[in-house]
């Protein structure tokens, strides 16, 4: 057991129970503030998915507000055909008389719940296997990615009578789980979501530090020496984007479940890029730094639009400018640089010895 | 072990002694604490892609509300407007809406310009049974207990210019607008009159919103040479629209751009040259002439600028926090809420700058339809204006469904 995986452990417990019994303290158990935690929290596991493919493996994915947005959408056709007797009331207004193949077996819950899992995992790979196949990587990762993001969106605002267009999908009831109503501003769907990224983190913290973390570091540091060493890259790369893009999918659905509807501004070019940077701003070698910033910049944004109502974007694009200068690997980077400053203080004759050795 | 002990209390130390910071997390302190004050919200964008229409609906209803404090109050208590920038975008729209009705709990909250942001607020709204005035025209078919709607529904627009387009210019209709619900739902109920009336539809054509290259569109219209060009488009699209079209020297005096979107704001950026000559259907124009009017146009003037325009959707946004006011000073002071304030305003009227508006018991708005030509001084000259109020039916296109005082009917 590294060290490394010491720390990440010991912070995914303080971050675990902060979250989960430290803010609703904090807050009073008010339904109104958990409710919106809620929602920093939901966004924070699309953040730490996107720092496994980013941080871990190397791979910029800036359509990662595609596949969140195939998970929201999937809650969100369960939700709303459970609203509706019949047919949802936006495919009359489109002149759409039957109800679309596509959305029958949404009925099911279980049908959804694996469908918002997999189906973003399913296209995800599917793109990433003919990048990685191909040998594609950098920036033009990053440029596929958004192309298929901005392609994908247009798409789906087109098919108006299926998918509700620029509207989204409205008018949602309210989920029921095992007979359970699930009541966005009530402790326990806070615990619900604050539950999902607890393990998200932890199976991301596990995988980070498995073999197969591993491998994929090596991969991020040099694709074709690991190559060279026997590994199919392109298999590796991909898993991890299957994996990414079904915990993108994942807080998707539970992001419909704080909003009460879907909006195709889920899956829009800037949302993609706020997810980026809540991954740079917490750090995106690790997971749990990659969901702090997450948490952290939506909890500013919050505060500084009460505070400066007018002038709020200007602060935090500041902000962001100021993190990307001078904390380029964001907190996390801050924390292990200092941590590592304290160390050498701590032990100032290794250090020493060090450097006169070469002298003597 | 100890050190990792040490280590898991000290960084719990410190990460709960952030997030008790006061500023970052608590906001306890601003909620009612100002006594007798009524708090209401204000949730239009000042910022992103539609703040240039949607600041002037802020401008407008915060002016109202500044009036209205002015001379007094509401049985001598203020109104506190809480200002928020849901930054056009609708996941903000329903974070800020949260914010007004459960936080702060506003008895009202004045906001939204594009349906999609409206729909944002409305889960909220609903559970929560509070009470969003909302004052653009919008497609209809909606029929909440807790939105008060100020602008036109597709009967109020459609119902005079439809026969008066035909008898004027011709049968054939020539389709464009945005792809989104408002301009299908539009020519839905076109189509509905077209055929009642002995008018056809050449061409039905949707561009995706913000398109700004018309020109096979112009092509085509060059080609099936329409009578009327029936047009949806809003915002920036409709700006380059209509520069083309002038570009492309089509003369509107044959085939006249008639729109149900294009107001002053529109005419501004498209320069008075290029829209003259064209149609709009609204229930208000900037150069109505009343004294209610007048008064607003040059009150809205001396406060922002002798350049700012009003237009269908800021008047309504003005008018509808007189509506407010109106409906609080029937009530007890002591029994404000949202319901009561609903229940209150239906079948309240008001001298409004388009004339006197009536609160319908479906919580939309009866009002006064007009037909303006737009001239060069980015004006528009009233031709037509109906001769009673009409009543708003957001379900006009379909049969068999109203939308009465206790919400959707089927028949």
């Amino acid at each position: 057991m590294s060290s490394k995986f010491q720390y990440d452990l010991v912070a995914l417990v303080i971050f675990a129970l902060v979250v989960a019994f430290g803010v609703p303290a904090v807050m009073n158990y008010d339904g109104f503030e958990l409710n919106t935690f809620a929602r920093y929290l939901a966004l924070a596991i699309v953040s730490m998915a996107l720092s496994l493919s980013w941080g871990t493996a190397g791979l910029l994915n800036l359509g990662q507000a595609a596949t969140f947005g195939m998970g929201s959408y999937a809650m969100a056709m369960h939700l709303k055909l459970r609203a509706s007797d019949g047919l949802p009331d936006f495919m009359a207004w489109n002149n759409v008389e039957t109800l679309p193949w596509v959305w029958v077996p949404f009925e099911s819950l279980t049908f959804t719940l694996l469908a918002g899992l997999l189906v973003p995992a399913f296209i995800g790979g599917l793109i990433a296997i003919f990048m990685f196949r191909a040998r594609i990587a950098g920036v033009f990762v990053a440029i596929i990615t958004l192309a298929f993001l901005v392609a994908f969106q247009l798409l789906f605002i087109n098919q108006q009578g299926h998918t509700g267009g620029q509207n989204g999908l409205t008018g949602l009831a309210q989920m029921s789980l095992f007979g359970w109503i699930v009541d966005p501003y009530s402790m326990g769907f806070y615990n619900l979501v604050a539950g999902c990224l607890v393990v998200a983190l932890a199976f991301g913290v596990y995988l980070t530090h498995s073999k197969f973390g591993l491998i994929l570091r090596a991969i991020r540091e040099d694709a074709d020496r690991a190559r060279f060493f026997g590994y199919n890259v392109a298999n590796y790369q991909t898993l991890v984007f299957c994996i990414s893009a079904a915990l993108a999918g994942w807080a998707g659905m539970l992001y419909t479940l704080v909003l009460e509807f879907a909006s195709p501004t889920y899956m829009s070019v800037s949302f993609s890029l706020a997810i980026v940077i809540w991954c740079a701003v917490g750090g995106r070698e690790s997971v749990i730094a990659a969901a702090f910033g997450a948490i952290v910049v939506n909890m500013l944004e919050g505060r500084l639009s009460d505070v400066f109502v007018e002038g709020w974007h200007l602060i935090l694009g500041v902000i962001f400018v100021l993190v990307v200068m001078f904390m380029p690997r964001g907190i996390y980077g801050l924390l292990s640089e200092s941590l590592q400053k304290l160390r050498g203080i701590g032990r100032p004759r290794d250090h020493r010895d060090a450097e006169t050795f070469p002298n003597t | 072990m100890k050190r990792r002990d040490f280590l898991g209390s000290l960084g719990a130390v410190g990460t709960a002694g952030m997030l008790s910071t006061p500023a970052l997390l608590s906001s306890a302190g601003r909620a009612l604490a100002q006594g007798n004050d009524i708090p209401v919200g204000l949730l239009f964008s000042l910022t992103g892609a539609v703040a240039v229409v949607e600041s002037t609906l802020h401008d407008a209803a915060l002016m109202a509300i500044e009036e209205i404090n002015a001379s007094g109050g509401i049985h001598g208590r203020q109104l506190r407007p809480i200002i928020e920038d849901p930054a056009s975008d609708p996941a903000t729209y329903a974070d800020r809406a949260r914010r007004l009705m459960i936080r702060d709990k506003c008895v009202s909250v004045f906001g939204s310009y594009t349906s999609a942001s409206r729909q944002a607020v409305l889960p909220v709204t609903e559970q929560r049974k509070n009470l969003y005035w909302y004052p653009t025209l919008y497609e209809g078919r909606e029929c909440s207990r807790n939105v008060m709607y100020g602008g036109a529904v597709p009967n109020q627009q459609q119902d005079d210019l439809i026969p008066w387009a035909i008898e004027n210019f011709g049968p054939r209709f020539y389709m464009i607008g945005n792809n989104y619900v408002y301009p299908k739902e539009e020519n839905n109920y076109c189509k509905t009159l077209l055929e009642q009336y002995g008018g056809e539809v050449v061409n039905e054509e949707y561009v995706p919103l913000g398109h700004s290259d018309f020109s096979s569109v112009i092509n085509r219209i060059r080609s099936e040479k329409p009578d009327v060009i029936f047009a949806t488009v809003v915002g920036d699209s409709d700006v380059a629209f209509a520069r083309q079209y002038h570009a492309a020297e089509l003369d509107p005096s044959k085939m006249p751009v008639v729109s149900l979107t294009r107001s002053e704001v529109e005419v501004k950026a498209i320069g008075g040259e290029a829209a003259a000559g064209h149609f709009s259907s609204a229930p208000y124009f900037m150069g109505h002439a009343t004294p209610e009017n007048e008064k607003f146009v040059e009150a809205y003037k001396s406060r922002y600028g002798g350049d700012q325009v009003t237009h269908f959707v800021s008047e309504a946004a003005y008018f509808q926090v007189y509506q407010f006011k109106a409906a609080l000073e029937k009530l007890d002071p002591s029994n404000i809420t949202p319901e009561t304030i609903r229940d209150a305003a239906v079948g309240l009227t008001l001298n409004a700058p388009q004339g006197e508006v009536l609160i319908d018991e479906n919580l939309h708005t009866h009002l006064w339809p007009k037909i303006g030509q737009w001239q060069t001084n980015g004006q528009a000259e009233v031709l037509i204006e109906s001769k009673e109020r009409v009543a708003p039916k957001p379900y006009a296109a379909y049969a068999g469904q109203t939308c009465t005082g206790k919400g959707l009917v089927k028949a």
